[in-house]
């Protein structure tokens, strides 16, 4: 809270409550804005990943990769408009995916590693968002736009997306790795070491999705009960995690060097340096 | 968090760090959860799994048990002489475990070039899809426990740096190794 | 410096040896020199050995024995449901035969 005594002469106390006003106030005085948007723009993609994917273009859980050249056809022939209409939301907010691995690289930056860990974690994961994500949607829609096209390639196209977004793993998996290592040799105790384990974990589990190049049925193909649904289930408490984690850390957040305050001792200084600013 | 160990223990301390525990149970979880899909499945087509089980050498698979065994006995004497001053002994101990961890390796390696060389390679049929599958990943977290040894032994080896609770937080990942093959062991050797 | 040997260790090691050992008998026991059948009671043997196994590796290699009881009591539930699940699906796959 000292950046914002020193910021003005006299900056005025944040209104209570909830209202307009209030959030008016944090936007413009509240030294940890940035951090509060970037958390935000996280958990509304999250929410537009989830719709998106799961409902919308109904591209998670993956269709089956032993379909024959007729029914995936047939696919994209279903899906025809949630595919157009659910993929174009994503290419217009798509770029909220830069402030969550910003924040992520903050949190790093926070800790007492080397500022290599959390750069290496940006441009990993910006460049992972590629084959991960961004050529699934590309390429399904490319298929979708012109359901006279041959079905052979709208067949290759089926193959090319699905692989991408489930066979690339490595670029995450490297990524869990760095943030892991910062996390287990940070002294800052800005995240908590379970959490560095469960990028372990979380690695392993995409390492598992590997042999979805090999097999196109069974349990390791790319909709496969290994290969996707328990690497799926993983991934999403994974995520659950980090997102409740990082709110934490914005909350202890004291712009400072050392070791990151407990929750606790933290809302108590907010709420004496708030009683001593109203004064 | 640590304790002298006495014969009479009045105060009960959870080995190592807790967050490992966490990751421990939280990773049998998930391995259990492979091993139901594979036994479902196993159970449900056993014509399909059962003759090429067969080729599976038992003797290897207890011999390959008894060595990770043998491993986590040294790693937990390691612990025991970290844990009363003898550090020069604990390092020797958790040498010898990674020497077991070593063994093991080369005679899991030797066993998967035979079975490929057999006709039962990684895609042919679908036990040795399993075979592969468990084996392959537990073999992973061998190789991370390798790494996890040399932590240890780096923090034996110089009184600045020793910390009994990273001392057992890496023996604890290093049990877990030795566990999740006794299951696949079972499950992968002995099961019908 | 005196090191205390705690003899649990090794009388641990040969019981967790001795029933590795088991499996040889159960696996010869299970078809003799008969083609493989498929046996739901050497499967439950097998499983319920591993768990026993791993049941001695956490409480005298993990010293779980020494922890607080919440750790006993979690690491045992474990078993319980690893052993729950284990067998569920080998018996509901081979009920879906």
């Amino acid at each position: 809270m000292t950046a914002a005594t020193t910021r003005s002469a006299s900056p005025p106390a944040p209104p209570a409550g909830r209202s307009l006003r209030a959030v008016g106030w944090h936007l413009r005085h509240n030294p940890k804005r940035e951090l509060w948007v970037a958390w935000w723009a996280m958990v509304v993609f999250y929410q537009f990943f989830g719709v998106i994917f799961f409902i919308v273009t109904r591209t998670q859980p993956p269709p089956n990769p032993a379909l024959d050249v007729a029914s995936r056809v047939q696919w994209f022939h279903d899906n025809h408009d949630g595919l157009l209409i659910g993929f174009a939301i994503i290419f217009i907010v798509l770029g909220m995916t830069a402030p969550i691995n910003a924040l992520i690289a903050y949190s790093m930056r926070r800790m007492s590693v080397s500022p290599a860990f959390g750069y290496a974690y940006l441009v990993m994961y910006s460049l992972s968002a590629i084959p991960g994500m961004l050529l699934l949607c590309i390429v399904l829609t490319v298929g979708a736009y012109r359901p006279d096209r041959s079905p052979e390639l709208i067949s290759w196209l089926y193959d090319f997306a699905f692989l991408s977004f489930v066979g690339t793993m490595g670029v995450f998996l490297i990524g869990s790795l760095v943030w892991m290592t910062a996390i287990l040799i940070d002294t800052n105790r800005v995240l908590p070491k379970w959490f560095g384990y469960l990028n372990l974990c979380n690695a392993l589990t995409e390492v598992v999705v590997s042999p979805a190049w090999i097999f196109d049925r069974g349990v390791f193909a790319w909709n496969g009960l290994i290969a996707w649904w328990i690497n799926m289930v993983v991934f999403a408490i994974y995520t659950g995690a980090f997102i409740v984690l990082l709110k934490q850390m914005i909350q202890r957040e004291d712009f400072g060097t050392g070791p990151l305050p407990d929750l606790e001792s933290r809302r108590h200084s907010d709420e004496s340096t708030a009683s001593t600013e109203a004064r | 968090m640590t304790q002298i160990k006495d014969s009479a223990r009045h105060t009960r301390v959870v080995p190592g760090q807790p967050d490992m525990w966490a990751f421990v149970l939280f990773e049998a979880l998930i391995f259990t959860g492979y091993f139901s899909v594979y036994l479902f499945n196993r159970a449900q087509r056993p014509d399909d799994f059962l003759p090429y089980q067969a080729s599976l050498d038992l003797r290897i698979g207890v011999l390959n048990t008894v060595v990770l065994l043998l491993s986590s006995w040294s790693i937990a004497r390691c612990v025991e002489a970290a844990r009363a001053g003898d550090y020069r002994k604990a390092s020797l101990k958790a040498g010898l475990t990674a020497l077991f961890g070593v063994v093991f390796f080369v005679i899991k390696a030797s066993e998967w070039v035979h079975y490929t060389a057999q006709g039962n390679g990684v895609t042919s049929n679908e036990f040795f899809n399993y075979y592969f599958f468990l084996t392959g990943i537990h073999c992973l977290h061998l190789l991370i426990g390798f790494v996890v040894l040399a932590v240890v032994i780096y923090q034996l080896r110089s009184p600045l740096r020793r910390s009994q609770q990273l001392i057992e937080t890496g023996a604890t990942y290093w049990h877990t190794v030795d566990f999740l093959w006794v299951l696949i062991f079972a499950l992968l050797y002995v099961v019908r | 410096m005196n090191t205390i040997i705690n003899k649990r260790l090794p009388i641990a090691w040969l019981v967790l040896t001795l029933l590795t050992m088991c499996y040889l008998w159960i696996d010869h026991a299970a078809d003799g020199d008969a083609a493989r059948q498929p046996s739901a009671l050497a499967t439950t043997a097998a499983i319920i050995i591993a768990l026993v196994k791993v049941r001695v590796i956490f409480r005298e290699f993990m010293e779980v024995r020494h922890a607080p009881a919440l750790l006993c009591h979690l690491t045992d539930g474990w078993l319980l449901l690893i052993g729950a699940a284990l067998l569920g699906s080998y018996l509901l796959g081979a009920a879906m035969r």
